[in-house]
Parts: structure tokens; C-alpha cells; sequence
């Protein structure tokens, strides 16, 4: 070989090495994705350390869907939170969990979490989702995933590698696992139910009279603490299903919100679920113990047990109701279910995946 | 001819592929770094893990002892405020941990003594006070995803699953004390945004940044404990919540004093 030639390769080895890294350091940024504040809904607070972007939403919703995240790659997100149940599972307490065993809580609905400003999980002990997902992804009856591992199963697959990328401009990590999912949860928005049509004025938005007449109730008897078109005030309640928060075990599971703020005033408290798409997230409360809608208003009616932190606007008797408002107030529930919501594509495992 | 090719192949790696401009110019030592040191102590006696330590009629033997150290602000002679950015880290003095079921079903953490931290490019100035936290500011306490600093979940100082607040744990001491026949296991935990705390420590003459290496502190193990009966409250955690506080308050008002000048 020839000075001259040996001059040329290095050139053009050492050209190559730039140029391919230039093209990594001008990649495209991530698209901003423009939340829709549906009409009758409040504005939303987001967090500003976690923008939402197209990409960062397809990685969540890829994700959430990938049985990867859990130890032995069997359990995703979606094993107790399917779409077609507004994200729950019809289950009282799943099994579905990589353990086997029962869970202590019912798995929660997922929608309208970008207006979650107050804490999640039925006691609130985690402030932001991208807090949150670390604890079914590490619990040991959950996904019980090594985090450690789950960065180099990612890394394993070259389409993930470019998403993060793509999403984040950052390589694969728990952390940004964490944004993403939190990005797809603050995407869905459920805001579609006959409902809404009918606070909009919108074709298909009629409501019958007994629909009616079971709004006016719900506004009358629920929305003290299902308030509000999102039809959750967020916060923490007593609704007397139980009386005595003596069982400390499980580290205080059964003393409800207490276990978080450790205030007395707290016992026995869980945060209020929304009452959009119920129809569809049976069983009902903390513990999933309520079958049915029927149940639920039977307990509120008539089943209320007194204790020191029940709340105020539940009276110690219960709210008394006729069957036929219970009737009524099922009817109108019924009209909260947004089909457009839970059979979107966009929320569904993603195809050929 | 060989070296020529080696070394265009070799340039070409190292000046391409970085994601900052930081190794474009190469910096020996910045004269604008200063140690701060945590001498732990006990009473006057260095502290050690897996040592008895006799204290007020009952014997205290430790098996770690780590906590947060965050926000460090450096306060010249006028006042200004040097903020040290992205200052997370973590002090620790541990034996072999064990950390399974925390973000890994096995795990253990090497055993670890950090006691001094290096505070870069401060600017050159005569400081008189130094203000830190113990623990983790509400910002990053909320959000386990955001990264600085140190600030990690993987490490045994956090609260991923359950049991708490998703979120860090500011402070952990823990071992064994003794009372005549009876022994128990003990441990003092911190956390909760509420329980952040910030200390400040007047320097007892200014220091100059530029001839002086950085400051020793001194922690008292023991007045951590100060007003607390170790022996009969053996668990301290987010459950007894007035004990967390005041273990929180101790480490920013009572344990922490000035040391001397590092040397």
C-alpha cells in the first residue's frame, strides 16, 4: 500500500465515523402532541417535566401492551387494565399477576388521568403517574420486574431502541419507561358518552325521562363527591362500607388514606372513582367486594355503616332510596359508558406487535 | 504507515459521537473544586459500623447509616448565593446490603463508605456559610422519573412498591442496640416532602475558594436520636410519624456542626 493510498482510506474512515454521527445528532425532535380539552371538561394541570409527544405516546401505548415489563414475561399493563373495560379487568382482585396470588386492591379504571392532581392508587400514595408505574412494575404479585433487566430486554429489541430514542432522545431507561407510560395514560380521554352529547347538545344527546329524572339524582345524591363533568372530586371519602380500620396488616392496606398521611381523620378513606364508564368497570370499591350497580346503591341506600370518619354528606342512615330511583340513576350511569372511548384503535394493543 | 492509520481511525472516534462539547477541551484539575466532608461521628469517637458505641446506659452497634445531601448553596461574604447545580448525592456508610424485592427480586449493594463530596467549578469567592438539604426537594421527591444528580431508585433509598409515598428516602440508620439482657434490631427512617430540611452552616471565618480545598463538617450520629429513646421506639418510619420529624429536625439542627478547613 502507498502513503498516498493509506492517506485516502484513513480520510475516508474517519469521514465516515463523522458523518454518521452527525446524522444521529440531527435528529428530529419529538412532535409536541396537542392535548384536546373536550368542551365541557376543566383545564387539565400538566406536568411540565414530561411533555407529551406523538412518539412518546406510541412508546407508552407499545409498553403498556409488552409482557417484557413483567419478571416472567407474561404479564403487561393490559393483563388487568384491558380498554374494552375502560381499562380495568372484571375481576374483584386479580391473579393475573406474575406471583399468582390475589391483589389487595381492585384494579382501577384508567382515563381523565391528566386531571389526576391529588394522588393515585385508592389511597393516593403515589403523586404523579410517572411515580406510580414503579410500583405494579416491581410489585411482587405484579410485573415484579427487575429494572435492571428490563433496560437490557428493551435494548434487545432494535424497534424499542429507536423509539426511545425517537420519544426522548435518550437511550433506553426505566425512567423514560416511566414517561412514556405516563404519556399514553394522559392521552386517554374519555369524553364521548351519550352524556356528553346531551350537555353539548349534540345529535344522539336526548336522554329519556327516566335518564333524566336519574341525573337530576345523582346530582343530588353522588356528585358531593363525584363531581363535576369528570364526575370525581378527586379526593379521599369514607362511604361506609366499612366501620372498623383496626387491621393494620399488609402495612395499614385496610386503613385506606390513612396509611399515607397517617392523619386519624383519614381512616378508612379511598379515593372516589370517576362515575364515567361504569357500567363497563365492575365489581365496585377498593376491594372490588360489590358486584353490580344494584349492590353499590343498595349499600348507599341502605347499608351505610357509622364510624368517626364517614363522611358528611352520606347520612349515618343511609340516602334512603326507592327502587325506582335506583332504577333511575342506573339508567342515567348507563349513559356515561363511552363505546367510542374503549373501542378506539388508538388505545389497543398496537397491530403487528 | 500503519500508526498513521491507527491514529486518524483512533481521532475520528474520540472527537465524534458526543452528545456535549465538554471533551473539547481538555481541563486538568478545576481550581474552582471544593470538598465538603461528613465526618461521622459519635459524641467525640469516629463512627464505624459494627462497633459498640456506649451511650447514655445503652450500647449502640451500627450496620448503616445513609442519607440525602442535596441543594448545595454556597454564601459569599456579600451575601451572593452560589447554587452548586444538579447537587444530589448520596453518603452513605454501609456493609453489604441487601436490597431484594426493592427494584430486583436479588440484590445487593455493595458495602460503601462516602463521607466527602466534590463541589465543581465554584466560582472564586470568600464564603461564610454553607446551606445544604438533607433529603429530596419536592420536585424530585414527586417525580422518581426525573434524573439528577445522584438521585436514583436503584439503590435501597426509595419507596417504589407499596408501603409509602412513591418516593425517596431521605435518610436510614440502623442497627442493633442493647440494654442490659435485652437486644433489638433498630432502624430510623425519614422521608415525606414535609420532612425536608435544609441545614446552614456559618463558617467560623470566611474561606477563600481559591487557596482553601473545601470544609469538614461533623455529624453526631447520636444526636440524630437526640430526645428519642432508641430502645423503646426501635422502628422509626413514615408510621410514627412525630418521630420521623423530629429525627428530620435533628439531622439539620442538632447534628451537623462545623468541623475545621480541609487540608
Amino acid at each position: 500500500m502507498t502513503m498516498a493510498s493509506i492517506r485516502t482510506i484513513a480520510f475516508w474512515a474517519a469521514a465516515l465515523l463523522f458523518s454518521s454521527c452527525s446524522q444521529q445528532q440531527v435528529e428530529s425532535e419529538p412532535e409536541v402532541y396537542s392535548f384536546q380539552v373536550p368542551a365541557n371538561f376543566p383545564q387539565p394541570v400538566f406536568d411540565t417535566h414530561n411533555p407529551m409527544s406523538h412518539q412518546g405516546i406510541e412508546l407508552g401505548r407499545k409498553l403498556f401492551y409488552d409482557v417484557r415489563l413483567s419478571a416472567n414475561n407474561k404479564v403487561s399493563c393490559a393483563s388487568c387494565h384491558q380498554p374494552q373495560l375502560a381499562f380495568t379487568d372484571g375481576m374483584q382482585l386479580s391473579k393475573a399477576g406474575v406471583s399468582g396470588t390475589a391483589l389487595l386492591r381492585h384494579a382501577p379504571a384508567i382515563f381523565n388521568l391528566a386531571w389526576v392532581n391529588n394522588g393515585l392508587f385508592w389511597d393516593g400514595g403515589s403523586t404523579n403517574l410517572e411515580s406510580q408505574v414503579f410500583g405494579p412494575l416491581t410489585a411482587h404479585d405484579e410485573m415484579a420486574q427487575n429494572l435492571y433487566e428490563l433496560v437490557d430486554e428493551l435494548n434487545a429489541v432494535p424497534a424499542f431502541v429507536s423509539a426511545f430514542q425517537n420519544a426522548f432522545q435518550e437511550p433506553v431507561s426505566s425512567q423514560n419507561v416511566a414517561k412514556a407510560l405516563a404519556q399514553f395514560q394522559r392521552s386517554l380521554v374519555s369524553a364521548g358518552s351519550k352524556y356528553d352529547r346531551y350537555r353539548l347538545n349534540q345529535t344522539g344527546g336526548a336522554l329519556t325521562s327516566d335518564e333524566l329524572a336519574g341525573l337530576m339524582l345523582v346530582r343530588q345524591k353522588c356528585q358531593g363527591c363525584h363531581t363535576g363533568e369528570l364526575f370525581t372530586d378527586q379526593g379521599y371519602h369514607n362511604n361506609g362500607i366499612d366501620a372498623d380500620f383496626s387491621n393494620t396488616e399488609h402495612e395499614g392496606l385496610y386503613t385506606g388514606r390513612y396509611r399515607i398521611s397517617y392523619d386519624l381523620a383519614d381512616l378508612g378513606k379511598f379515593k372516589t372513582p370517576s362515575l364515567r364508564n361504569v357500567a363497563l368497570t365492575a365489581p365496585y370499591m377498593h376491594d372490588g367486594r360489590f358486584t353490580s350497580l344494584e349492590d353499590v346503591l343498595d349499600h348507599y341506600s341502605a347499608a351505610v355503616k357509622p364510624s368517626a370518619t364517614l363522611d358528611a354528606r352520606l347520612p349515618a342512615s343511609g340516602l334512603n332510596l326507592s327502587a325506582q330511583e335506583k332504577k333511575q340513576i342506573i339508567l342515567f350511569l348507563h349513559t356515561l359508558t363511552d363505546l367510542g372511548f374503549t373501542q378506539n384503535p388508538d388505545h389497543h394493543k398496537p397491530q403487528n406487535f | 504507515m500503519k500508526r498513521f492509520l491507527t491514529f486518524a481511525l483512533a481521532a475520528a472516534l474520540f472527537s465524534s459521537c458526543s452528545d456535549d462539547d465538554d471533551n473539547q477541551i481538555v481541563t486538568p484539575v478545576t481550581p474552582g473544586e471544593m470538598s465538603l466532608t461528613l465526618d461521622a461521628r459519635i459524641g467525640n469517637e469516629d463512627f464505624a459500623l459494627n462497633k459498640d458505641f456506649a451511650v447514655a446506659g445503652q450500647t449502640l452497634n451500627f450496620n448503616k447509616l445513609r442519607y440525602w445531601v442535596s441543594n448545595v448553596v454556597l454564601v459569599d461574604t456579600k451575601g451572593a448565593e452560589y447554587k452548586v447545580p444538579d447537587s444530589y448525592f448520596l453518603m452513605e456508610e454501609v456493609s453489604d446490603l441487601d436490597l431484594s424485592g426493592t427494584i430486583n427480586d436479588k440484590m445487593t449493594y455493595p458495602a460503601n463508605k462516602r463521607e466527602t463530596i466534590t463541589l465543581k467549578n465554584i466560582p472564586a469567592g470568600e464564603y461564610k456559610t454553607i446551606k445544604f438539604g438533607i433529603g429530596v426537594d419536592s420536585k424530585y421527591n414527586d417525580n422518581l422519573s426525573l434524573r439528577t444528580g445522584e438521585l436514583t431508585i436503584a439503590n435501597g433509598m426509595s419507596n417504589i412498591a407499596w408501603m409509602w409515598h412513591s418516593s425517596y428516602l431521605f435518610t436510614s440508620v440502623g442497627g442493633t442496640v442493647k440494654k442490659g439482657a435485652d437486644s433489638k434490631a433498630f432502624t430510623a427512617e425519614t422521608g415525606l416532602n414535609a420532612n425536608y430540611k435544609t441545614v446552614s452552616i456559618d463558617l467560623p471565618t470566611p474561606v477563600n475558594s481559591s487557596t482553601s480545598k473545601g470544609f469538614v463538617l461533623n455529624l453526631d450520629v447520636i444526636k440524630v436520636f437526640d430526645g428519642i429513646d432508641v430502645m423503646a421506639n426501635p422502628a422509626i418510619n413514615a408510621m410514627t410519624a412525630p418521630l420521623m420529624s423530629t429525627v428530620s429536625t435533628n439531622y439539620a439542627t442538632k447534628a451537623i456542626i462545623f468541623g475545621s478547613e480541609a487540608k
